[in-house]
């Protein structure tokens, strides 16, 4: 299911919408409390997440990290924190998965690859949400 | 691999080099949006950094809201989706 030749979006695609049916076919009826659509919130967004990290496997080190964290959750062996503050390097540590273990060159390189997967990913949300909306009856 | 990182630190071969550093941050300069990215302005590498952590903030805020609106619209969706994955895939 790796293959890497197979476009990242159509792989994106295809894992989130598996990930969005178990949803689906795991939500009690409505009406639901707060805490509920909260709780399907944070589903849906693990969901974006791990659609990501699994469809780029382990060949990456930011999806390695998200894996990392989706199967120990608990926190990353915190590794000596990148010490490169050269051109505030280090901030990129804050916001790619797993940075603060990366030295700069691949943590420059992951932080290109993390954005490309973020920006398809975004793009598969919308369009979701855009056919859904669009279609006479909503059908998911 | 730890001991290529803690050679780093000193002036180690495996040490980038500030020109490499500018390299590639020029690189990600390219995948901000156009709005923020005028290509002609050679940006410092210490903006484009900055502005790249904006930018993917920006993104997992865009995740999160999506997600937010994806999960209400699994609420009122019936279980169809066959149509849905084959436009999506198809594509």
């Amino acid at each position: 299911m790796k293959n890497p030749n197979y476009p990242l979006k159509k792989r994106l695609a295809s894992r989130f919408l598996k990930a969005l049916e178990k949803i689906k076919y795991n939500m009690s009826p409505s009406p639901v409390s707060i805490e509920e659509k909260r709780r399907r919130h944070r589903a849906v967004r693990g969901a974006a997440y791990a659609s990501m990290a699994s469809s780029v496997g382990p060949r990456r080190a930011w999806s390695r990290a998200l894996l990392r964290k989706m199967r120990e959750r608990k926190r990353a062996r915190r590794n000596p924190r990148n010490a490169d503050t050269r051109f505030g390097l280090n901030q990129l540590c804050d916001v790619v998965p797993g940075g603060e273990a990366m030295d700069s060159r691949s943590l420059l390189n992951e932080t290109a690859h993390y954005i490309e997967c973020l920006v398809a990913q975004v793009q598969i949300m919308r369009e979701i949400l855009h056919s859904s909306s669009s279609s006479s009856s909503t059908t998911l | 691999m730890s001991s290529r990182r803690s050679r780093s630190r000193h002036a180690g071969s495996s040490r980038i080099t500030d020109d490499q550093i500018n390299d590639l941050v020029s690189k990600l300069q390219q995948l901000l949006p156009e709005m923020h990215n005028r290509r002609s302005d050679k940006k410092s590498a210490t903006k484009v950094l900055q502005e790249t952590c904006n930018y993917i903030r920006s993104l997992h805020r865009e995740v999160d809201d999506l997600s937010e609106r994806l999960s209400e619209l699994l609420e009122n969706a019936d279980t169809t989706q066959a149509d849905l994955i084959r436009s999506l895939i198809m594509q």
